[in-house]
């Protein structure tokens, strides 16, 4: 749907307002254009019209057999063209009535002109209906002479639909324009509002840190105020991410004294069971410190947070890291697929995901962890842990991302790793899977969305 | 083995370092980075454990400043951070393994042996050396497939001839790495110990290289 047809929108509300205004104002100027055009045209043509049937009776003489004639014809040639509407007509008791050249067929009646004074009306004319003046004068042996000009009304219909046409068209053509300027004065006006509404989008996308650019007096203070929101949310982002930590410490530290003041309990022989149960106690609060301060590190971040992942940057730490942890595991790194490529994704809770992935491949591999990044077509970005390890069975595989799941007590860790993981994952809009390939175990994390830029 | 432990915990400190010594380390604890930055020889520790979360500094600006130092001692982050940026900072920053708090110590213990092993290149739990066989987790020692019975600081310095297998060693150096700065030390106490062990492993097994130290065959 075009912007400007969005239901609602400013763009539409002012379009209509100028739509209304044009449509309102044109049609007033069409309306009284018209009118006044008639009224003075008509004026026109009746003043024209008396003027030639007085000029009628001026030129009329009676010659020397005592029959009508002019003294010279009219001055408007119309009247000699055969039929062209234009008329006029002499006629006296006992004589020959006189015509003008243009009145091949026909005649006009005589006693329209009944009256000295001069008078119209609108009659039928030997061309249609037609606008006649006349009047009458006293002939010089008796009786009146009827003088009667004619006009026909076609030709005053003719002139003002003319004008008519003319004036729409230009009026038309003035609306268009002025519709034209309308909404080049609305893109004008509201270019700044589009410039925020792109501001808004780059920071959502975490392209920005706030709301970038000079904006009118009129929205200055809006975005003024939501850029220190934007600052003030970041602020508390980052102020839970370092009580997060302190509240970490805080707990695990103590927890840390009790655990051993539980194993001391342990070494002797009334205070065995104590121990175990105060050390099951322990274990159970660390795993939920451990999984809460998690969810809460990364739940916190998402949006406003402008960060980006780049790979295959962002695996080159956790990767030299895992060498570390795992001296005697292979971690290989294949980003021949799709080398540089950028995710619209913060880069902290990503590389917490990744290494979660990596740090359980290690643990689980005979000799060799791979990890792969795959570009499975343009909107689409899988990054592929793989291990040599023995996989898991089908039922392992459906309990897998259960808090405190662990399938060998042996290889150490809280049995959070792939809860917190799918957590991750979810909050990042992101699919995890895992699956027992012919390659190794896999955990698949897949990534969805048209911002990909390679 | 001479272990440093890092630790700012008025509380934690000393209990780890007793754990410690009961597992047979001679353990040096120091409770801020300054006190860590000024220890001497820190080269010749066994390993360190270092807590990241010190009073008057970060654990992992001490840790690079160790390692741009050439100190090649394994380390072992015991922090109460959970966070895998934590880890991959400090693991890249040259740690050799992170664990986070609250740990059983005989999860530590075994971390604290697997860096041993890693550094010795060997993957088994019980390093060997000709018919001996010790292992530092069960606290066992075996010759030729039999158990042998030795105390606390004889099996604290067949562990080190061990591990040690062929270097030449100094009475100075092997007092160092049993015993903490402050324990009272005595040469001829080493002299002692390496006698009474030479009787139980074979007169052979330790070499006296005259003004020199001992030596133990391979």
């Amino acid at each position: 749907m075009s912007r400007l047809l969005v239901p609602g929108s400013l763009r539409l509300r002012f379009l209509l307002a100028i739509s209304l205004w044009v449509v309102l104002g044109i049609g007033a100027i069409w309306f009284s254009a018209t009118g006044i055009f008639t009224k003075h045209i008509e004026a026109s043509y009746h003043e024209e019209l008396e003027v030639h049937v007085r000029e009628l009776g001026r030129l009329a003489t009676f010659g020397e057999d005592g029959e009508l004639r002019l003294s010279r014809p009219l001055s408007d040639p119309r009247y000699e063209e055969p039929m062209s509407g234009f008329y006029w007509q002499i006629t006296a008791d006992g004589r020959k009535p006189l015509r003008s050249q243009s009145m091949v067929i026909g005649k006009l009646d005589e006693q329209i002109a009944h009256s000295p004074e001069i008078l119209h009306t609108l009659e039928k004319g030997p061309s249609g209906p037609a606008i006649t003046y006349g009047f009458t004068r006293p002939a010089p042996g008796g009786g009146d002479i009827h003088f009667v000009i004619a006009t026909d009304q076609s030709e005053l219909d003719r002139l003002i639909s003319s004008f008519t046409r003319d004036l729409t068209l230009w009026l038309v053509g003035l609306g268009a324009l002025l519709l034209a300027t309308g909404l080049a004065i609305i893109n004008f006006g509201l270019y700044p509002l589009d410039r925020l509404s792109q501001a808004i989008g780059r920071l959502r996308h975490g392209d920005a840190y706030e709301l970038e650019g000079e904006y009118p007096v009129e929205i200055a203070p809006l975005v003024a105020d939501l850029n220190a929101y934007v600052h003030q949310n970041a602020e508390m982002v980052a102020k839970s991410r370092v009580q997060a930590g302190n509240l970490a410490h805080s707990l695990r530290t103590p927890l840390a004294v009790m655990t051993d003041e539980a194993e001391r309990l342990g070494e002797t022989a009334a205070g065995a069971e104590s121990s175990k149960v105060l050390l099951d106690q322990a274990r159970a609060m660390k795993q939920q410190i451990e999984y809460q301060l998690a969810r809460a590190r990364f739940s916190t971040g998402q949006p406003y947070n402008a960060r980006r992942v780049h790979l295959p940057e962002v695996a080159e730490p956790i990767l030299r890291a895992m060498k570390r942890l795992h001296p005697d595991k292979r971690f290989l790194l294949d980003a021949s697929q799709c080398d540089s490529v950028v995710l619209p994704l913060d880069d902290v809770d990503y590389s917490e995901l990744l290494s979660i992935l990596l740090d359980n491949a290690g643990k689980w591999a005979k000799r060799e962890v791979r990890l792969e990044f795959l570009c499975d077509s343009s909107s689409s970005f899988t990054a592929r842990v793989t291990d040599d390890g023995p996989g898991m069975s089908e039922q392992e595989l459906s309990h897998a991302f259960e808090i405190g799941s662990r399938f060998d007590q042996e290889k150490g860790g809280s049995g959070l790793g792939l809860a917190i993981a799918r957590d991750i994952a979810d909050a990042l809009g992101l699919l995890l899977e895992l699956s027992n390939t012919p390659a190794g175990f896999a955990a698949s994390v897949c990534f969805r969305s048209s911002e990909i830029n390679r | 083995m001479h272990v440093l432990l890092v630790e700012d915990d008025p509380e934690l400190g000393p209990r780890l370092s007793d754990r410690l010594r009961g597992a047979g380390f001679a353990v040096e604890l120091a409770t801020s980075r300054s006190e860590a930055e000024d220890w001497p020889d820190v080269d010749r520790m066994a390993a360190i454990i270092l807590d990241l979360g010190l009073p008057d500094g970060d654990g992992i600006g001490l840790l690079r400043d160790w390692r741009n130092a050439r100190v090649e001692t394994p380390i072992l982050i015991l922090t109460a951070r959970g966070s895998w940026q934590d880890k991959v900072e400090g693991l890249n920053a040259g740690a050799d393994d992170f664990v986070v708090k609250p740990v059983r110590f005989e999860e530590l213990q075994a971390r604290l042996n697997a860096l041993f092993r890693r550094q010795q290149g060997s993957r088994s739990n019980v390093m060997e050396v000709g018919d001996l066989a010790l292992d530092p987790m069960t606290r066992t020692v075996e010759q030729a497939g039999k158990p042998l019975s030795v105390s606390k600081q004889e099996f604290r310095l067949l562990h080190l001839f061990m591990r040690r297998a062929g270097q030449v060693m100094s009475q100075g150096d092997i007092l160092d790495d049993l015993y903490e700065l402050d324990a009272e030390r005595e040469l001829n106490t080493v002299e002692v110990l390496v006698g009474r062990l030479r009787r139980k492993i074979g007169r052979e097994r330790i070499v006296t290289l005259r003004g020199m130290g001992y030596r133990f065959e391979k």
